[in-house]
C-alpha cells in the first residue's frame, strides 16, 4: 500500500514512515500541507495520514482542497485535539477518520489498513466470504462449513466489520468506534468479552481458530 | 522649589490629557460662548431701547417748544428755556440764532457740524456733576432744527440713566462668567482628579494583572457606577481567568505527578530487561511488550487528565452538545457492558424508562456512565449483582444510577473519591489511575448536572454494603 504522511515534526514523520514500512507499506512523507498537495497530485497513494496543524496550509484546508479537485483518496486525520467539535470538524473537511496524539502505533497502522480495504470495497456486497466463513448480509445469517452460526445483532455486526478488515489488525478503539459508534475509551475488557463470545460462536469445534488476539493490538480475523 | 514647580509643569500637561478635564473646558468654552452672545444681544437690545425711548422723549419736548415758539414767539421760548434749563436736568437745550450766534441754552458748544437746517439728530458726551457733585460724563441723544423764524433750536435728552443700567448689568453678567468659569474649572478639576482616581484603581489592577499577579482586584465601593460596574466585571473576569488558570495548573500538576510512577515503572522494567537480554536470560520482546502497556496506560491517563480539565474549563458550555434520548444511551451502555460483568460472575440487569430526553455531548455522557459501570463490576465481588437503572425522578431531573452489591464507598470518603487521582486504600489492589470518578464529575459539572454516591442495598453475598452510584441531569427543555 502507498501511503503518504503530511506531518510538520519531522521526527513523528520518520518514525511513522519507517513503521509503516516494517508494516509491509510504502511511505512518502511531507513536511506541510502544501507540499502534501504537491506530492499528491503525483503520486497514487491509496491512503493519506494527514496532521491537522501545520504551518503554511493545514490539514483541513489541503483536505478540503483534495476534495475540491476531486481525489477521493481516504484520509485519516492526526490531532492534538480530541474534542468532540474538532473531530466533526475534521470529518466534515472530507476526512475519513480521526485518531488522537498520542496514540499507540498498532492503532494507526490497523486504521490505515482498514481506510484502504474501505476503497477496495466500495461496490455493494450481498455476501461476505472470509475461509469457510460465510456472511450473507441480505438473509442476516452466518455459516461456517456447512453448520449455520446463531448470532445476536451486535454479534453480527461485529463480525461484519471484522470479515470487511478480514486479515488485517482492528483495535478494541476502532471496534467501539465503529461497532458500537462511541469513541471513549472502556477501562476494562468489555471489548475483550465480547470477542470472546463471538469467538466462542465461530471458533468453536473448528481446527482452526480464525479469529486471532494480535498481541499489543486487537485482532484479526484470519482465513 | 525648583522641584516643586517641575512636578507641577509636568503635572499640568498630563491633566490636559485627562479625557474628564477636556470635556469640562470644552463645556466652559462653549459656555463662555453662549454667556458672550446673551450679554451682546441684551446690550444692544437695552441700548436701542434707551435710545429710542430718548428720542420719543426728545421728540414731544420739541414738539411743546416748537408750540411756544409758533404762538408766542422767540422771547416766550426764550423765558421757557430758562426756566427749563433749571428744572429739567435731563435734558440739554441749546437756541442758536438767526446769524449763528449762541442764545439761551445748556450747551458751549454745538455738537453738529453743519448750521441747523432739516432735523438732524446726533450722539454726544457732555460732562456734568451729580447731586453729590461727582463729575459724570453721560452721553446724549439731541436733535437740531431750524425754526420758522430763522433760528436753530438743539434738544436732547441725557442716556445717563440706562448708560448706568446697561454698566452694571455687563458688569454682572461678566461677573456671573467668571464665577461659572472659575467653578465650572474647579468642578472640572474635581471630577477629573476623582475619575482618574477611579480609574487609576482599575489600570493599577490591569498593571498588576499584565505583571502576571492574577490576584489583584479591583476595591468596589457599592455606588452602583458605571466604573463600579466595570471593577466588578473586571473582578469577574479574573475569577474565572484564576479559575481556568488554577485548573489548568492542577491539571498539569497531576499530570507530572500521576506520570511520574509509571514513567519509574517502564524505566525500571527496560533496564532490568536490558540487563536480562544482555546476559541471554530473556527474551528482550518480552520485556519491550510490558513497557508497551506501560506507555498505553500512561497515555490513557495524559488523555483522561487533560479531557478533565478541558471540561472543567468548558465550565457548563459543553461542546458539540445535542438533545437525544438517555434511555438509548444506557440501553448501548447495558448491552455493552453486559457479558463483562456476568463473565465475571456477576448478575447484571438494567431498568430503562423510554423517552428520557437530555441535553449534551453523546460521548463524553457515555464515557461518564461506562467508567461508573467499570466501576462497579471492578469492586464487586463474584456473585455480586450490578443494576443500570435510567428514569425520570420526581423532580423532572433524568437519572442514571448504577447500583452494586461491592463494598462500597464509607460516607466520608464519598466527596474525596470524585477527586483527582484519590484511590481508597482498599482499591490499591486493582488496576484504574484514580481518575474514573474525577472524569464523571468534571462531566456531569459541564452538564450542570451531579453526581451523587449513596449506600447500596445493604449486605448481599457475604459482601456490602454496596454503592449506588446517580448522574442526575436536568431535562432537556421542551
Amino acid at each position: 500500500m502507498k501511503i503518504l504522511v503530511v506531518e510538520d515534526d519531522a521526527e513523528a514523520a520518520q518514525a511513522m514512515v519507517r513503521g509503516l514500512a516494517e508494516a509491509g507499506h510504502v511511505a512518502s512523507h511531507a513536511i506541510d500541507g502544501a507540499y502534501g498537495l504537491l506530492e499528491a497530485q503525483k503520486g497514487d497513494y491509496d491512503v493519506y495520514v494527514v496532521d491537522r496543524m501545520m504551518p503554511r496550509l493545514d490539514g483541513i484546508g489541503m483536505v478540503e482542497t483534495l476534495r475540491k479537485d476531486g481525489d477521493q483518496t481516504p484520509v485519516l486525520f492526526l490531532s492534538a485535539m480530541g474534542e468532540v467539535e474538532d473531530r466533526v470538524m475534521g470529518l466534515k473537511a472530507g476526512g475519513d477518520d480521526y485518531l488522537v496524539k498520542p496514540y499507540a502505533f498498532a492503532e494507526l497502522i490497523a486504521r490505515v489498513e482498514a481506510l484502504s480495504r474501505r476503497r477496495e470495497t466500495g461496490g455493494v456486497q450481498t455476501v461476505l466470504k472470509v475461509g469457510d466463513l460465510e456472511m450473507n448480509l441480505i438473509a442476516r445469517t452466518v455459516h461456517r462449513g456447512t453448520s449455520e452460526i446463531d448470532l445476536q445483532p451486535r454479534e453480527f455486526q461485529l463480525l461484519e466489520f471484522l470479515m470487511r478488515h478480514a486479515g488485517q489488525s482492528v483495535t478494541r478503539t476502532m471496534l467501539l468506534e465503529k461497532v458500537w459508534e462511541y469513541h471513549f475509551d472502556p477501562q476494562t475488557n468489555v471489548i475483550d468479552v465480547h470477542i470472546s463470545r463471538l469467538r466462542s460462536k465461530i471458533d468453536k469445534g473448528f481446527d482452526k481458530a480464525m479469529l486471532q488476539t494480535v498481541r499489543g493490538a486487537g485482532y484479526r480475523l484470519e482465513a | 522649589m525648583k522641584g516643586r514647580e517641575n512636578s507641577f509643569l509636568m503635572r499640568l500637561p498630563s491633566l490636559f490629557r485627562r479625557t474628564p478635564f477636556r470635556l469640562t473646558l470644552l463645556f466652559l468654552a462653549l459656555f463662555a460662548a453662549a454667556a458672550s452672545a446673551i450679554l451682546a444681544y441684551v446690550y444692544v437690545a437695552s441700548a436701542s431701547e434707551a435710545q429710542a425711548r430718548a428720542e420719543a422723549d426728545v421728540r414731544g419736548e420739541l414738539q411743546t417748544l416748537r408750540g411756544v415758539y409758533d404762538s408766542r414767539g422767540v422771547d416766550a421760548l426764550n423765558v421757557a428755556l430758562i426756566d427749563r434749563t433749571l428744572t429739567r436736568s435731563a435734558y440739554v437745550y441749546q437756541l442758536i440764532g438767526k446769524d449763528g450766534t449762541r442764545g439761551t441754552g445748556s450747551l458751549n458748544v454745538s455738537p453738529f457740524d453743519a448750521a441747523p437746517g432739516a432735523e438732524e439728530w446726533t450722539t454726544f458726551t457732555i460732562t456734568d456733576t451729580d447731586p453729590d457733585g461727582r463729575v459724570i460724563r453721560p452721553q446724549v441723544r439731541a436733535v437740531q432744527v431750524r425754526l420758522a423764524g430763522g433760528e436753530g433750536l438743539i434738544v436732547g435728552e441725557s442716556l445717563g440713566d440706562t448708560e448706568a443700567y446697561l454698566g452694571r448689568l455687563t458688569q454682572a453678567l461678566w461677573m456671573a462668567m467668571g464665577m461659572v468659569l472659575l467653578l465650572g474649572l474647579g468642578g472640572g478639576l474635581l471630577i477629573s482628579r476623582n475619575l482618574e482616581r477611579s480609574m487609576g484603581r482599575l489600570n493599577a489592577v490591569v498593571g498588576s494583572v499584565q505583571d502576571g499577579d492574577l490576584k489583584a482586584r479591583v476595591a468596589v465601593r457599592g455606588s452602583g457606577d458605571e466604573l463600579d460596574e466595570l471593577g466588578q466585571g473586571l473582578n469577574g473576569m479574573l475569577d474565572r481567568l484564576e479559575t481556568s488558570m488554577a485548573s489548568i495548573r492542577h491539571a498539569g500538576d497531576a499530570i507530572a505527578h500521576d506520570l511520574r510512577s509509571p514513567l519509574t515503572r517502564m524505566r525500571a522494567r527496560l533496564e532490568v530487561a536490558l540487563i536480562d537480554a544482555e546476559s541471554g536470560r530473556i527474551d528482550g520482546v518480552d520485556a519491550l511488550q510490558v513497557a508497551l502497556d506501560e506507555a498505553d496506560t500512561l497515555l490513557k491517563t495524559f488523555n483522561t487528565v487533560l479531557a478533565i480539565a478541558r471540561l472543567q474549563a468548558a465550565a457548563g458550555r459543553v461542546p458539540d452538545a445535542a438533545v437525544f434520548d438517555a434511555a438509548d444511551l444506557a440501553a448501548d451502555m447495558a448491552e455493552l457492558y453486559e457479558p463483562a460483568a456476568e463473565d465475571k460472575g456477576l448478575d447484571f440487569s438494567a431498568e430503562i424508562e423510554r423517552g428520557l430526553m437530555i441535553e449534551g455531548a453523546r460521548p463524553f455522557l457515555a464515557q461518564a456512565l461506562a467508567n461508573v459501570i467499570d466501576n462497579a463490576i471492578k469492586y464487586t465481588p463474584v456473585g455480586g449483582a450490578v443494576m443500570l437503572r435510567a428514569r425520570r425522578r420526581s423532580s423532572g431531573e433524568i437519572e442514571f444510577s448504577v447500583t452494586d452489591t461491592g463494598p462500597g464507598v464509607p460516607e466520608e470518603d464519598r466527596g474525596r473519591v470524585i477527586e483527582r487521582f484519590v484511590r481508597l486504600d482498599n482499591s490499591r489492589t486493582e488496576a484504574g489511575s484514580g481518575l474514573g470518578l474525577s472524569l464523571v464529575g468534571a462531566v456531569m459539572e459541564a452538564h450542570m448536572g451531579r453526581i451523587q454516591l449513596d449506600e447500596g442495598p445493604g449486605a448481599y453475598g457475604g459482601s456490602g454494603p454496596g454503592l449506588r452510584v446517580a448522574l442526575v441531569l436536568p431535562a432537556a427543555a421542551q
